[in-house]
């Protein structure tokens, strides 16, 4: 990652803000996107309720997941990570279901929101950049379950496993938390692109908006 | 008036017991005190835990080193033991012929017949003939599912063997459902045009037609011949929820005993017996041959190399030559230790039967002389060795409220069982026996595949939970605990041990009942077997039914089920045995060094 990449990063975000101007996507669907590259599209329909399902398990988006951001920060398709989550609950046999949460761009809040939402009290949190959270709705919301903080060493096979062991969680087993890679050069490369999705994701909040129940089509 | 310090060094731990005597009066303890052993029993490097051990004692009196008068240490450290374990049978499948790991999540129910095909290939199948696809990890559960349902109503697929963990998806997405077995690690060695079976069955349930041999035959149309060929395959996939059987024509699943060599005793006649006949057979042998002066392995053997080892280990920490060392008891354990099956397609393991070995040496007598001496001159107090250990520990139970002589004590340390019986008439008899709580260790560690002797120990000494949600655990014995606070998160929905410090998950995925029995098991077979071996030898009868009291002491007499264990075994020879509470105050422990500073007494 050199000065190069990094200012192009840093104009895409200016001229994006640009065109946007103030942030205020209330009321209108926060999943529109115009990039052809995905063919996700998220829509929101409600405030989300609390779930009683014992053989749910919830998955909380932030605010730009699929919708101003399409993909994470290695640049895997949101669309894909999604499949991912799900293949790995379904595969356990068990159900999913999409919340997003406008209050807070911090994955493990995200998390925690999910899983009070849950009905077996097992949420996933997951950020546009890729850190992702397994949360439980007792624990404190600055704990977790499993934690994966280094958003650009998680790969579609992590996404599959989380999803998997979330699902396990719920089934009230005892699965092996998922292999954590750890590269210390992570941060320093990627530390500067993390913080300006970050802010990009922080921009979409709406501290008087409710968290809104999704719907999630692959298109 | 005099200071006398009892030092008792054993294999685990160092044990100081302080007194003051005057002469005419009943010895006044003043302090004890127990610190872990430093280096093995019987060596220099004990020194530094003495120390320790007296310096906690000193402080707790309010006494300083040099106001002792005389420090006693038990005599002659006689026993030091090694353990080791031995696998003696393997499981082997040859050409591929079976699959028989358990996948947590396969897709579908029920039984497929079919001739193996690759998904890539189902274009080019017959109609009319049944197939059971092969799919490799290049395709998602969307193409596979998409490709099945194509052929629809065209090709008869049966049955699915997957390499990702995608059976669930899979199955959900078929228009006509199939059973799939899935997490086949190694499917590119899967026999392709071959006939093959599949069963898948309910959650909860295990297969049925896979696991009987008349089912394999029904379904391949076998003869009576090759039926009983396939006998050792239908039982290797017994208890398993799916499996995956393959006819091919020199296919076979074959279990071994692996030749692990002899071991001979030698007492006052000499047998030899093979180690792959089990613990059962090596124990009868070694009973056989009368007290044991030596015991070796056959040379080039793994037991050989193992009694070896130990010769090897204890020379160097004696200083004598490893020739020179005498094995003077054996203990051997059946057990089973997982392994991993030789040409299985799927990591399958199989429980492989082993033999566990501790064995005993007896270490120079000269050893303690040497290290008193050493102590002498660095603390500047006379050290003196005092009686045999078992005597000492006779005098120290002794001290037990409710106990008189005749009375038999049972010391249950880490390294050694020992015996001794003191009678009526003052004639004491004793006896040092291999495995102990260090055996129960390994017994735990190999049978339940745990990677570190710290979680093999840990099991071994507190009992099991399960953390059923944050705010609640239930307990081995099915009481359900609740808690204001939630549980850390690293416990959730775990197997825990019960740590003093705080709940401790395992990294095992054996439901908690199984492990509490491997943990029971493991104790009933090194102390229930030892404490009657013991008492068998040390009865004036040779019948343990002749000792009426057994007082138990040691560091594994404070575990919280060993001594149960124990005294309900001995019950049934209507023997009454407990839990030493030397000098009514310091339990189980203690018993030596108590008896190592009374036995001064009775000298003057």
């Amino acid at each position: 990652m050199d000065e190069k990449t990094l200012k192009r990063i840093i104009e895409d975000v200016m001229k994006e803000m640009a065109v946007v101007g103030a942030p205020a996507p209330t009321g209108k669907p926060a999943g529109r996107t115009d990039n052809a590259t995905t063919s996700l599209v998220i829509s929101e329909c409600g405030p989300a309720e609390r779930g009683t399902n014992p053989r749910e398990v919830v998955i909380g988006l932030a605010a730009a997941f699929g919708g101003r951001q399409t993909q994470t920060i290695i640049g895997l398709p949101h669309d894909q990570v999604l499949r991912e989550i799900c293949a790995g609950i379904e595969e356990e046999g068990l159900n999913y279901r999409f919340i997003r949460s406008f209050r807070t761009a911090d994955v493990g809040f995200i998390a925690h929101e999910a899983a009070k939402l849950s009905g077996s009290g097992i949420g996933i949190g997951i950020q546009s950049r890729g850190t992702t959270v397994i949360h439980q709705k007792d624990l404190p919301p600055l704990s977790n379950l499993e934690l994966f903080s280094q958003s650009p060493l998680i790969d579609l096979e992590t996404f599959r496993a989380i999803g998997k062991n979330a699902a396990k969680y719920a089934k009230g087993e005892s699965p092996s938390p998922v292999p954590v890679r750890n590269d210390q050069m992570a941060r320093p490369k990627y530390q500067a692109i993390a913080a300006l999705l970050h802010i990009k994701e922080t921009q979409l909040l709406d501290p008087n908006k409710k968290t809104q129940e999704l719907r999630v089509e692959y298109r | 008036m005099a200071l006398i310090a009892g030092i008792d060094i054993g294999n685990a731990t160092t044990e100081v017991a302080l007194a003051e005597l005057s002469a005419g009066a009943t010895p006044v303890f003043v302090a004890s005190s127990i610190v872990a052993t430093t280096g093995i029993k019987g060596t220099a490097q004990n020194t530094q835990g003495v120390f320790q051990a007296l310096t906690v004692a000193l402080e707790a009196a309010g006494r300083s080193l040099a106001e002792i008068d005389l420090i006693r240490i038990n005599e002659a450290a006689p026993v030091i033991g090694d353990v080791a374990m031995e696998t003696i049978s393997e499981t082997i499948i040859t050409e591929s012929t079976m699959i028989g790991h358990n996948p947590t999540t396969p897709g579908g129910l029920g039984i497929g017949v079919g001739t193996t095909i690759e998904i890539g290939n189902l274009g080019r199948a017959v109609a009319g003939t049944p197939y059971i696809v092969v799919v490799d990890r290049s395709y998602t559960f969307d193409d596979v599912a998409s490709r099945i349902n194509a052929v629809n109503g065209a090709i008869d697929v049966t049955g699915a063997i997957l390499q990702r963990d995608d059976g669930v998806l899979i199955h959900n997405r078929l228009a006509r459902k199939i059973p799939i077995v899935d997490e086949v690690s190694l499917i590119e060695k899967v026999p392709i045009g071959m006939l093959a079976a599949i069963e898948v069955a309910e959650v909860g349930r295990i297969i049925e037609t896979l696991a009987n041999p008349y089912g394999i035959a029904t379904l391949f149309d076998l003869t009576p011949d090759e039926t009983a060929s396939v006998v050792p395959m239908a039982r290797s996939l017994v208890g398993n929820r799916s499996a995956v059987v393959i006819k091919t024509p020199k296919g076979d699943v074959t279990e071994r005993r692996i030749p692990a060599g002899w071991l001979q005793f030698i007492g006052d006649r000499t047998a030899e017996v093979d180690v792959d006949r089990g613990a059962e057979e090596i124990m009868r042998v070694a009973g056989n041959v009368g007290p044991i002066r030596n015991v070796r392995g056959e040379p080039g053997t793994n037991v050989g190399g193992m009694m070896e080892k130990v010769r090897v280990v204890m020379g160097r920490l004696t200083d004598r030559d490893p020739a020179g060392i005498e094995v003077t008891d054996l203990l051997a354990v059946d057990t089973q230790v997982p392994q991993k099956v030789t040409g299985g397609l799927a990591g399958e393991f199989s429980l492989e039967a082993a033999v566990g070995i501790a064995a005993m040496v007896k270490a120079d007598r000269l050893q303690m002389q040497r290290l008193a001496h050493d102590m002498t001159v660095q603390f500047g107090i006379p050290v003196e060795v005092g009686g045999v250990e078992a005597d000492m520990a006779v005098r120290g139970a002794l001290t037990t409220p409710g106990s008189s002589i005749p009375i038999a004590i049972l010391d249950m340390g880490a390294g050694s069982t020992d015996a001794c019986v003191l009678r009526g008439d003052g004639v004491a008899h004793s006896i040092h026996l291999a495995g102990a709580g260090n055996m129960v260790t390994l017994l735990i560690q190999s049978e339940l595949g745990l990677e570190s002797s710290e979680d093999a120990e840990n099991v071994k000494r507190y009992p099991l939970a399960r953390v059923e949600t944050l705010f609640n655990i239930r307990h081995e014995d099915g009481t359900v605990e609740f808690f204001d606070n939630p549980l850390p998160p690293h416990v959730f929905a775990r197997t825990v041990v019960l740590h003093p410090e705080g709940m401790i998950p395992l990294p095992l995925r054996q439901p908690l009942e199984v492990i509490r029995q491997v943990r029971i098991r493991a104790k009933q077979r090194v102390f229930v077997t030892n404490a009657l071996r013991a008492l068998c030898a040390v009865s004036p009868t040779s019948n343990v039914r002749d000792i009426a009291h057994v007082v138990l002491v040691g560091g594994s007499a404070l575990d919280f089920e060993i001594p149960q264990l124990v005294t309900k075994a001995l019950g049934e020879y209507r023997v009454v045995a407990g839990r030493a509470n030397i000098r009514g105050t310091e339990g189980p422990r203690n018993a030596v060094a108590t008896g190592l500073v009374l036995a001064w007494e009775e000298q003057r």
